[in-house]
C-alpha cells in the first residue's frame, strides 16, 4: 500500500513535469500554443518559420538547461544533506560557487583591471573560468579532507574556503571597472538561456557523469542515514563515498555554476520537498524525487522570469529564491521541519 | 553447543601520540561463547570504550590478540566483518522520518547490491528481527514518534537483522528508565539463548547485569579483565573490584552495593528488615546516632527512642 502511494506520487509528478515542460516553451514573450509545439517538434512543420527558430534554438535548449540544473543541484544537495547529516548544508558549502565565481571574476574583473582581456567574455570562456575555478577550490578542499577524519570540519573548512574567495572577489571587484563590474553581476545573478545546442550536450554530459555514480551508491547513501561508525559497521567504505561527494558534487554543482552562474536555493530546498512530499528518508525513493522536483521547479521559475507577455526577463537566480523561500517557509512553519530531516 | 566466538589473550591496546605509545589496557584475557550474554563493567574511563574500538577492528593492538572465528577483526575486509560482528553503539543517532521496519532494513546493507534493494529472503529476516525484539506492532511508526526504550528495541532489531554471530552494544540501557533497562536486557538475554548468539553489553548497571549476564567482564585500573559467572564472582568477593572506594561494598546476601559505614555498630533491635532499612535513613541522615538504644516494633509499625514513639523514620530522623 505504502509503495503504492509512493508510485503515484512519482507518476503525478512525472506529468506535472511534462505539463510544466510544455508551459515553458509555450509562454514568453511571444505566445505559442501546446498543439503548435507539439505540432512543429514531431513532424517539422511549423505555423510561422519564426516560431521553429524560437523554439528549437532558444526556448527547447532553455528548457533543457531548467531540467538539468534542477536534477543536478537537487541530487548534489541531497547527498551533502545526508553526507554532513545536516539539513542546511546545499551544492555550494564546500565553497563550489565561490570558486566558480572566482574563476569568472579573474576573467572578467582582474582582466579589465590589470588591463588585459582573455579573449572577450562569451558562454564558453565563462565556463572555462568556472570549470577552473571551482576546480581549484575542490583540489583545496579534497586536501583538506584527505587530512581530516571528521566530516564536520571539511564542512567548516569548505564554509571558510569560500568565505575567503568571496573576499578575494571583492576586492578585485573593488578595483575594476563600471563596465566589468555589470558583466560580472549579471553572471552572478545566473542565466539559463544563451547556451547553444553543443554546450546544452556538454551539460548533460556532466550532469550525467556526476550523478551515476551517486545513484549507484544508493545503499551507501541508505546507511548514512545512521552516521558514519554505523555505516561503517554496516561494511560501507566511508573514505570513498567522501571521495564520490566531493567528486560528484564538483561536477554537477561546479559544471552548472560554470554554464549558468550560481543559481541559490534549489539544491537546498529540493531535497526537504522531496523528504515532504514522499514521507520517506530513503533515497532510493529521495534520489529520483529530488531530481523531479528539481527539474519541476526551475522550469516554473524559468517560465516566471520570462515575464509572460513581456520582452523582458528577471534574473533566474533572484525567481528561484523569491518563488521558492515563500513554498519552504510556509511547509516549514506547517510542519515541524527539524522532524521530518 | 557453545562455541567459542571471541578470544583476547594477553591483548595490550592504547594510543599511539607521536613517537609515544600511551597504554590502556594491557594484559587482557578473555572470551566470548555463543548463546551467552556478557556484561562488561567498570568505572568511567578505564578504557571499555577502547576495548570495544579493537574488537570492532577499528585499532590494531600494541600485543597480544583478538581472535574472532579465527581471525583478528582488524585483518577481516569491511564487507566479511559486518557479517560476524553487528553493533549498538551508544550515539543516540536516529532520522527522525524512518519508520521501524526502514531502519531495521538497514540492518540488511551487506547483503543488499547498489540499489539497495531488499530481497524475499531480507524481508523476512527483517520480519523475524522485529518479532524477536517484540516490536512487530511498531512496524510503520517514525522514530521521531517512539519512546526510548522502543526505540532502543528497535536498534537491537536492526542489528540483529544483520545477522551476525556476534553482537556488541555499549551502553544500549543508559538513557532509559527503570523497567526499560531490565526489559532490554532482558530481550538481550533471550536473543542470546534462543538464537545462540554471543552478546556483548557495556553497561554500568550491575544489578541488572548480575540479574540477567551469564558471564560478566569486570575491568579495573592497572589490573587484569576478570571473568566468570556473576554468581562466582560474588561469592568470591571479586566483585568488590568494582567499588575502589573502601566505603562501599557488595552485599551479597541482599545482592547490592551498600555503604560500609558503621552500619553495624548502631544499635536497633527488633525485625531484620524494618531494622535494615531503619539503619540506613540513619546512615544517610548524618544525624548523631542516638546513644539511647532503638527498638523497632512490627504491626503497627514503630519506632521507640529516648522515650518517645514515632509511626514513621522521618519523623524520627527529625527528632534526632
Amino acid at each position: 500500500m505504502k509503495s503504492n502511494r509512493t508510485s503515484y506520487l512519482f507518476l503525478a509528478c512525472l506529468f506535472l513535469l511534462g505539463v510544466l515542460f510544455l508551459l515553458n516553451l509555450s509562454l514568453g514573450s511571444v505566445k505559442i500554443g501546446f498543439s503548435e509545439i507539439l505540432e512543429g517538434i514531431f513532424t517539422d512543420h511549423w505555423e510561422r518559420a519564426s516560431y521553429r527558430e524560437i523554439i528549437l534554438n532558444f526556448r527547447l535548449p532553455k528548457a533543457l538547461v531548467a531540467i538539468l540544473v534542477g536534477i543536478g543541484l537537487s541530487l548534489s544537495g541531497l547527498q551533502m544533506q545526508t553526507f554532513f547529516r545536516n539539513p542546511l548544508a546545499g551544492p555550494y558549502v564546500l565553497g563550489i560557487s565561490s570558486g566558480a565565481g572566482f574563476g569568472v571574476a579573474i576573467l572578467i574583473l582582474a582582466g579589465s583591471a590589470l588591463g588585459f582581456t582573455m579573449g572577450g567574455v562569451s558562454p564558453w570562456s565563462t565556463a572555462f573560468a568556472g570549470i577552473f575555478g571551482a576546480g581549484s577550490i575542490l583540489l583545496l578542499v579534497s586536501v583538506v579532507a584527505w587530512r581530516v577524519r571528521d566530516s564536520m570540519t571539511l564542512l567548516i573548512v569548505g564554509v571558510m574556503f569560500g568565505a575567503t574567495v568571496s573576499a578575494l572577489i571583492s576586492v578585485m571587484a573593488y578595483f575594476s571597472q563600471a563596465e566589468s563590474l555589470k558583466l560580472y553581476t549579471i553572471w552572478s545573478l545566473g542565466s539559463l538561456g544563451g547556451l547553444g545546442w553543443y554546450q546544452v550536450v556538454i551539460l548533460a554530459v556532466l550532469i550525467l557523469i556526476g550523478a551515476i555514480p551517486v545513484l549507484a551508491s544508493t545503499r551507501s547513501f541508505n546507511a548514512l542515514l545512521l552516521g558514519e561508525s554505523y555505516a561503517e559497521s554496516m561494511g560501507i567504505n566511508s573514505l570513498r563515498l567522501r571521495w564520490l561527494v566531493i567528486i560528484s558534487t564538483g561536477i554537477l554543482a561546479g559544471g552548472i555554476t560554470a554554464f549558468c552562474g550560481p543559481i541559490a536555493f534549489v539544491g537546498i530546498a529540493v531535497p526537504h520537498l522531496a523528504r515532504l512530499i514522499w514521507k520517506s528518508p530513503d533515497h532510493r525513493v529521495l534520489f529520483p524525487g529530488s531530481a523531479l522536483v528539481g527539474a519541476g521547479l526551475l522550469l516554473l521559475c524559468d517560465t516566471i522570469s520570462q515575464l509572460p507577455g513581456s520582452a523582458q526577463t528577471l534574473p533566474i537566480n533572484a525567481v528561484t529564491s523569491l518563488v521558492g523561500a515563500p513554498v519552504v517557509i510556509g511547509l516549514v512553519i506547517k510542519r515541524n521541519f527539524s522532524k521530518e530531516f | 553447543m557453545k562455541q567459542q566466538v571471541l578470544i583476547g589473550k594477553n591483548l595490550s591496546l592504547g594510543y599511539g601520540i607521536g613517537n609515544q605509545q600511551k597504554v590502556v589496557l594491557s594484559n587482557l584475557d578473555f572470551e566470548l561463547s555463543s548463546g551467552q550474554l556478557t556484561c562488561l563493567l567498570g568505572p568511567n574511563g578505564v578504557g571499555k570504550s577502547t576495548l570495544i574500538k579493537a574488537i570492532m577492528g577499528k585499532m590494531e593492538p600494541f600485543s597480544g590478540s583478538i581472535d574472532l572465528f579465527g581471525a583478528s577483526p582488524s585483518s577481516y575486509h569491511r564487507d566479511d566483518l559486518s557479517k560476524k560482528l553487528s553493533v549498538v553503539l551508544s550515539e543516540p543517532i536516529f532520522p527522525a522520518q524512518m519508520t521501524v521496519e526502514q531502519l531495521v532494513a538497514l540492518g540488511r546493507t551487506p547483503y543488499l547490491s547498489w540499489s539497495g534493494r531488499l530481497s524475499e529472503q531480507d524481508k523476512k529476516e527483517v520480519s523475524l528481527a522485529l518479532e524477536a525484539t517484540k516490536i512487530d506492532y511498531l512496524r510503520q511508526e517514525r522514530l521521531g514518534e517512539l519512546s526510548d526504550g522502543q526505540r532502543q528495541k528497535a536498534m537491537i532489531a536492526r542489528a540483529l537483522a544483520q545477522n551476525c554471530p556476534l553482537m556488541v552494544l555499549d551502553e544500549p540501557t543508559s538513557h532509559l528508565d527503570l523497567v526499560n533497562r531490565y526489559e532490554v536486557m532482558q530481550l538481550l538475554q533471550e536473543i542470546a539463548k534462543t538464537q545462540n548468539k554471543a552478546v556483548l553489553v557495556v553497561t554500568h548497571d550491575l544489578d541488572i547485569a548480575i540479574e540477567t549476564g551469564q558471564q560478566l567482564w569486570i575491568l579495573n585500573c592497572g589490573s587484569p579483565l576478570i571473568f566468570g559467572t556473576p554468581e562466582d564472582l560474588i561469592l568470591q568477593g571479586e566483585i568488590n573490584h568494582l567499588l575502589p572506594d573502601d566505603q562501599y561494598f557488595f552485599d551479597s546476601k541482599r545482592g547490592k552495593v551498600v555503604l560500609r559505614h558503621q552500619i553495624s555498630s548502631i544499635q536497633v533491635e527488633g525485625p531484620e528488615e524494618l531494622v535494615y532499612w531503619v539503619k540506613k535513613a540513619l546512615v544517610k541522615s548524618g544525624k548523631p546516632i542516638p546513644k539511647d538504644s532503638i527498638i523497632i516494633s512490627e504491626k503497627p509499625f514503630r519506632i521507640f527512642c529516648e522515650g518517645k514513639e514515632f509511626t514513621l523514620i522521618s519523623e524520627f530522623i527529625q527528632h534526632l
